[in-house]
């Protein structure tokens, strides 16, 4: 495979997760480019275990700079992170 | 080498001995004691050895924590801030800012964390304190209240307003502009160095701003708050454990009406729910700790449920403890009298028993809809 669709097999994965985990705690169904935080769906202690589950699941760290609401508004959004996280050779 | 979780307890147990009551009469813990127990990294022993630290799990800092919550509430509390303190900078910092502050803070230097204001207690988006980005610099003005551990703290990290969310800036409490006022005779933890910290126009370089600036006051909190919940739930199993003890010895050689109390059946009752609340507190903190240990996003909840229930049942347990020691434990100082008030507080700390209340509603609903 080349190197692109490794990473557009990887980004896929990586979204079905956090659709999953998303509409799990949520009981709601989600798409890929909802406004998670916009939405009023998820509660105040959503955002901490979000970022909890994305370090613990996909083996990255996200500190300083990547702490911001942006790289979480929306599972596209996550999965752009962590894909870049990864890209570093962060996991 | 050494189990560090061992070499901690024992640390913790030879810095307080027998002195406990005579500090919380004295409303202070010895400076050479705070010293101590900061250089050898047992403040925040949580930090991983990379940056010096003694790399205790959170099940181990948990054990530890009810150790010292056993023996001195006010040295628990001293942990649960540096603890705070620590997590935050590397949950929220970049790997400098980690190296710079986390290493000082498991080798000596002493921290408090900063969130409440005179208007926003419960209500932390009400906070007033600012923190604006000048250039290089970082400008941090506003007035926080009952800062444990403040006025014995090198570094005091204080959360504020920045743009649209929040942000988290570690203070130097010697920098200019920054005032610390020891609250007069609280109601327990006597020790703790609770203080009002003043902090006019603190101009510091922009590094001391943690990560994460800007994001909503609730994501900043929320991770910090599950460190302390986790740290209060566990000084309140020390609590019931201290409170148990006392009560059975003295209800099992303290003779009434010519036998020992403890054969009383009314006085039995409160042994056995002593006993109880102190396995169910226990197993709640060991399960929220693992959660944590484990990275699961479930540790949030976990922590929020562990505080509120080992908080409600120290502050009952204690409550039951004086009841069975009566005039014994009526007077201040004994371990008894301390963990009745020191207990009490636990149900106002880190989320109030109602503002705990309310987020496991929402859990539950969550979960059994
Ligand atoms: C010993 C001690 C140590 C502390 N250490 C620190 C520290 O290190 N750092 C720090 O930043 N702060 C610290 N605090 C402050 C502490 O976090 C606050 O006291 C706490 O958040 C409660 O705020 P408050 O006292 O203003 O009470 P309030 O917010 O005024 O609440 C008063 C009562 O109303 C209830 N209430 C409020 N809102 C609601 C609601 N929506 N629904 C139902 N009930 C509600 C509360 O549960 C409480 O019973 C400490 C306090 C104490 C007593």
């Amino acid at each position: 495979m080349s190197s692109s669709t490794e990473q557009a097999v990887a980004a896929e994965a990586i979204s079905a997760d956090l659709l999953g985990f998303v509409e799990r705690q949520t009981k709601a169904s989600v798409t890929a480019d909802l406004d998670l935080f916009g939405s009023g769906l998820v509660s105040s202690l959503f955002a901490m275990q979000l970022v909890v589950h994305v370090e613990s699941t996909f083996g990255v760290s996200v500190q300083g700079e990547d702490l911001k609401l942006d790289n979480f508004r929306t599972v596209n959004a996550i999965t752009d992170l962590v894909l870049r996280l990864r890209g570093n050779g962060d996991g | 080498m050494a189990d560090p979780y061992a070499v901690a307890a024992e640390l913790v147990t030879q810095a307080v001995g027998t002195r406990a009551d005579e500090w919380d009469r004295a409303g202070r813990l010895p400076g050479d004691v705070v010293r101590h127990l900061a250089a050898q990294g047992v403040l925040c022993p949580d930090v991983p050895a990379e940056f010096g630290g003694m790399g205790l799990t959170s099940g181990e800092l948990g054990a530890l924590t009810a150790h010292a919550g056993g023996l001195c509430s006010s040295l628990r509390s001293l942990m649960t801030s540096q603890g705070m303190a620590a997590w935050a900078i590397r949950r929220l910092g970049d790997d400098r800012q980690k190296e710079a502050f986390v290493r000082r803070l498991a080798s000596g230097a002493t921290a408090a964390i900063a969130f409440s204001e005179i208007g926003a207690g419960s209500d932390l988006s009400a906070m007033t304190t600012s923190v604006t980005l000048s250039g290089d610099r970082v400008e941090v003005s506003g007035t926080k209240v009952w800062v444990t551990g403040a006025a014995y703290a090198d570094l005091i990290v204080v959360f504020g307003r920045h743009g649209d969310g929040g942000a988290v800036v570690v203070v130097p409490a010697d920098a200019p502009g920054v005032t610390v006022t020891p609250v007069g005779d609280p109601l327990g933890c006597r020790a703790a160095g609770h203080a009002e910290v003043e902090l006019d126009a603190v101009t510091l370089p922009a590094d001391h701003m943690l990560g994460g600036a800007g994001l909503p006051m609730e994501w900043l909190v929320t991770s910090v708050l599950t460190h302390g919940r986790l740290s209060v739930a566990w000084g309140c199993v020390g609590i019931l454990r201290a409170c148990l003890a006392a009560a059975v010895r003295h209800a099992g050689t303290r003779e009434q009406f010519g036998k020992p109390l403890a054969d009383h059946q009314l006085v039995a009752r409160h042994l056995a729910e002593l006993h109880v609340a102190e396995q169910a507190s226990t197993l709640m903190c060991e399960h929220a700790s693992r959660r944590w240990d484990d990275g699961s996003p479930e540790q949030v909840g976990a922590a929020v449920a562990a505080k509120h229930f080992a908080a409600t049942q120290a502050a009952k347990g204690a409550a039951s403890a004086v009841q069975v020691l009566a005039s014994a434990a009526a007077r201040d100082g004994h371990v008894v009298a301390r963990a009745y008030r020191d207990a009490k507080l636990m149900e106002i700390i880190e989320g109030s028993s109602e503002i705990s209340q309310l987020l496991l509603a929402r859990q539950a609903r969550e979960l059994w809809t």
